[in-house]
């Protein structure tokens, strides 16, 4: 289950004027009793102990994270302490088991530094969309009043427009708090096209306070070329269907998942222990379903005859270390070790940013996922016959040689019997590859762990 | 700031006596190097800048004077294209290095006030960026400065608009920074002049005979950038006016200097303050930065904010700032709101006299101890 999902229930529980716990979900009462408190006795976890006196003494609600010890392990949770004439009420979310945990909100800010360095020019809104912060010097680069757009609607600034699957990324961005990516637009003083990415703000709880982004200049940007050769077009019903399935699915899924959440959480009182497991088989069938629209969706570009790819000189080597560190959360929950490239290596190739980083993520998503606990993943680069190659090896159960094509066909899975993914990811990677003149290929023997190389064109 | 007065290295042609010399030179250079380490091993701790700091004002130090910098070269520049001396205007255009080591060497820049501003600005621009991210209740309600800006009053929507764009433009484009020095008119002056001398010295030899030629076209473009200064745009004056335009009752204060902190606005965090109590600007930020905090209790009673108000400011200033101790503040709490609001205003009426009359106070008693 993934516990660090912000729509999980809150735990809430009850303490007195004298720092007694009066009543807890069962949650916070396992971790008390573990730590050797009970109800009627003072809390027994030091960090909420505190945290609750704090906001008592303060007289306002006082909302922290702190990592308190749960057995063998670390716990990091949220805690919301409101103080009440009659003592203190909590609310706790979060349970992150990892120790290495970085808030959300750091975790916004450190997204906002890469769009800084990437974005022609840059703005800020507040939760509401008001423009809070854009950079003056474009206004006058680009030929709007950058100063007049401030404390405006974002819908001022730019007039938004469609995507090629007729969607609007930044709905997405704002329903799900989430970065987005590709939002085309247009400057509506001047009718200069821009691409707008963005990442949110949020406060330490998750709590959405605005979205800090980056707008590139479409003019400006090297020339896209199509790549594919043309495809029979799909069916206008398939292509409907297919704009629509993000829409349509998205948000029927993510409430099915966050009440199975909530459910399996014993959020509401408790619970028969095999329905709690019920509710997270729901939650875990209702990710793998979306990851499954976000795959189809992806597909449904790719297979589009106008898909085009951009040529812009990238660095495989610096690809890499970004896939690598996106995917380091998931590699330390697996115990995996990921040895990527060094800070010193460059490789420089020819090719789009974005679906490199895409085709790496899922290359070296797909080895953490096989490699066994206290493996290894090396990611290597190599120059050969004019092409930038990145090598992806673990050491999981490899894949046998009459299995090495099967893999890359739609809906196949290097092991049908692993659950989780979708079957789509390597065929999605080898066609961006192929867009972008390069190859995704793999090379392995049973037992021998897998090797798959990832070439673009090299760039001298 | 580290300046490398580096040696030039003569190779291996070196003569006996130039060894002694050099051999001798070392040796002072060595003992003002320990005299250095220990003056800085015994600075008392709690005044230290901490690495973070000095680099930030070191970055401060280096944009400004990048930006009167290149100003002052690019018109001199110009005059003297138009003035025959079109080689030396050439010369004066193509980028060098940075003049700022000249002007740090020569120790001008060691000036009280012109630190003061720069410590200021860097400390409230540190803890602006440290205070927590706080999502409103309500995620469709706009933020307190996008919602002026929309207010019904022309002024305070002029005053919030204005706000708005002196923080953008002061936390812009790394890169666009280096357009205008956002200082203080007396000290933007300053620092023209000091740049355009130090340009003369870097270019004196190459001007030859042309000399007074290049003293006019410097003096001419300082003059045109202390000319084009105003600093009625600066992002105090912006957040000043602002406070004033609101100018707001008691009541109205505390949920204003609560919301500022929560947007992050810190800037008008202090000029509430400082139009509240009638202080000059960098007087309420002082207090505001001060980790001990008391005066800015004092302040916060005698404006009659509610004990809830300066609980949330005290919370979220000690999440910003890790030197604040919240539990002591906690402890304090009962005490600070038990102060009445008539003595808090009695203690700080020190606080509201003419500051050159508190500056020459404190010299005279400084003067007396000595």
């Amino acid at each position: 289950m993934n516990v660090t999902d912000p729509m999980l229930p809150p735990v809430r529980g009850r303490i007195d004027r004298m720092g007694r716990l009066l009543e807890a979900d069962q949650r916070l009462q396992d971790l008390n009793a573990r730590a050797g408190g009970g109800v009627g006795q003072p809390v027994a976890v030091p960090q909420i102990a505190t945290l609750a006196r704090l906001a008592q003494r303060l007289g306002i609600l006082v909302s922290r994270g702190v990592v308190a010890a749960d057995g063998d392990d670390d716990v990091e949770l949220w805690v919301r302490a409101e103080p009440d004439t009659d003592g203190v009420r909590l609310m706790i979310t979060g349970w992150r088991t990892r120790a290495a945990w970085h808030p959300e909100a750091a975790q916004g800010e450190r997204d906002g530094d890469f769009l800084r360095s990437s974005g022609d020019w840059l703005w800020e809104t507040d939760s509401a969309l008001r423009i809070t912060f854009v950079s003056i010097s474009a206004g006058a680069k680009y030929g709007f009043d950058s100063a007049a757009m401030l404390g405006q609607p974002l819908t001022r600034l730019f007039s938004l427009g469609e995507d090629r699957e007729g969607a609007f990324p930044i709905l997405g961005g704002i329903a799900m708090h989430q970065r987005f990516d590709d939002q085309r637009a247009t400057i509506r003083a001047t009718g200069r096209a821009v691409q707008l990415s963005a990442s949110p703000r949020t406060d330490p709880s998750g709590a959405f306070a605005g979205f800090i982004g980056a707008a590139h200049m479409i003019d400006d940007a090297p020339a896209a070329s199509p790549v594919l050769q043309p495809q029979p077009a799909l069916g206008d019903l398939s292509e409907a269907f297919a704009a629509r399935l993000d829409h349509a699915l998205r948000a029927p899924l993510g409430r099915i998942i966050a009440n199975a959440d909530s459910i399996n959480a014993q959020s509401e009182g408790p619970l028969r222990q095999d329905y709690a497991d019920y509710a997270a088989d729901i939650a875990s069938a209702g990710r793998h379903l979306m990851g499954l629209v976000d795959d189809l969706v992806d597909l449904q570009a790719i297979e589009r005859p106008d898909f085009i790819v951009g040529r812009e000189p990238l660095d495989l080597a610096d690809v890499a270390r970004r896939a690598a560190g996106l995917l380091a959360v998931r590699a330390s929950e697996a115990q995996v070790r990921i040895d990527k490239p060094g800070a010193q290596d460059s490789l420089p190739a020819t090719g789009e940013f974005r679906r490199a980083l895409q085709v790496l993520v899922n290359l070296i998503g797909n080895a953490v996922r096989y490699s066994p606990a206290e493996g290894m993943v090396w990611i290597r680069t190599e120059r050969e016959n004019g092409m930038a190659a990145i090598i992806v090896a673990d050491q999981g159960k490899g894949i046998a040689p009459e299995d090495q094509a099967r893999i890359f066909e739609k809906f196949e899975r290097v092991d049908p019997r692993e659950p989780g993914g979708s079957g789509l990811g390597l065929y999605i990677a080898r066609r961006l590859a192929r867009a972008m003149g390069g190859d995704v290929t793999v090379d392995s023997a049973p037992g021998q762990g897998a090797r798959f190389v990832f070439t673009l064109p090299y760039r001298a | 700031m580290s300046i490398n007065d580096g040696d030039m290295d003569d190779g291996t042609h070196w003569g006996v006596s130039q060894l002694l010399a050099r051999a001798a030179a070392a040796d002072v250079c060595a003992e003002s190097n320990l005299s250095v380490a220990v003056e800085d091993f015994f600075l008392p701790e709690d005044s230290r800048l901490d690495e973070r700091l000095r680099a930030a004002l070191s970055t401060a130090l280096s944009a400004l004077v990048s930006a009167v910098e290149s100003a002052v070269r690019q018109h001199a520049g110009r005059l003297l294209a138009t003035r025959d001396a079109a080689s030396l205007g050439g010369l004066l255009a193509r980028p060098d290095k940075p003049i700022l080591e000249r002007l740090v060497s020569s120790g001008v820049v060691r000036d009280v006030e012109l630190m003061r501003e720069l410590v200021g600005r860097v400390r409230q621009d540190v803890l602006a960026a440290a205070l927590p991210v706080a999502a409103p209740e309500d995620p469709d309600r706009a933020s307190l400065l996008a919602r002026l800006v929309q207010n019904s009053d022309g002024v305070v929507a002029a005053s919030a608009m204005a706000l708005l764009a002196a923080e953008s433009r002061r936390h812009g484009d790394p890169e666009g920074m280096a357009v205008r020095t956002d200082l203080p008119a007396e000290l933007h002056h300053r620092l023209v002049w000091w740049v355009a001398a130090a340009l003369r010295g870097r270019f004196a030899a190459d001007a030859g005979e042309m000399l007074l030629v290049l003293d006019r076209a410097l003096c001419d473009a300082a003059l045109r950038s202390i000319a084009t200064h105003d600093e009625g745009d600066r992002l105090e004056a912006a957040a000043m006016r602002l406070a004033a335009a609101l100018d707001s009752r008691a009541d109205e204060l505390a949920p204003l200097l609560v919301e500022a902190l929560a947007d992050r606005r810190l800037s008008l965090f202090v000029a509430l303050i400082a139009h509240a109590l009638g202080l000059a600007y960098d007087d309420a930020r002082e207090i505001v930065l001060d980790p001990e905090a008391a005066r800015l209790w004092l302040v916060l009673r005698a404006l009659e904010v509610d004990r809830e108000s300066i609980a949330r400011i005290g919370l979220a200033l000690s999440d910003a700032d890790p030197r604040r101790d919240l539990d002591s503040f906690a402890e304090a709490l009962d005490s600070i709101v038990a102060t009445p609001a008539g003595s808090a205003r009695a203690a700080l009426a020190p606080l509201l006299l003419h500051p050159d009359y508190r500056a020459a106070l404190l010299a005279v008693s400084r003067g007396r101890r000595a």
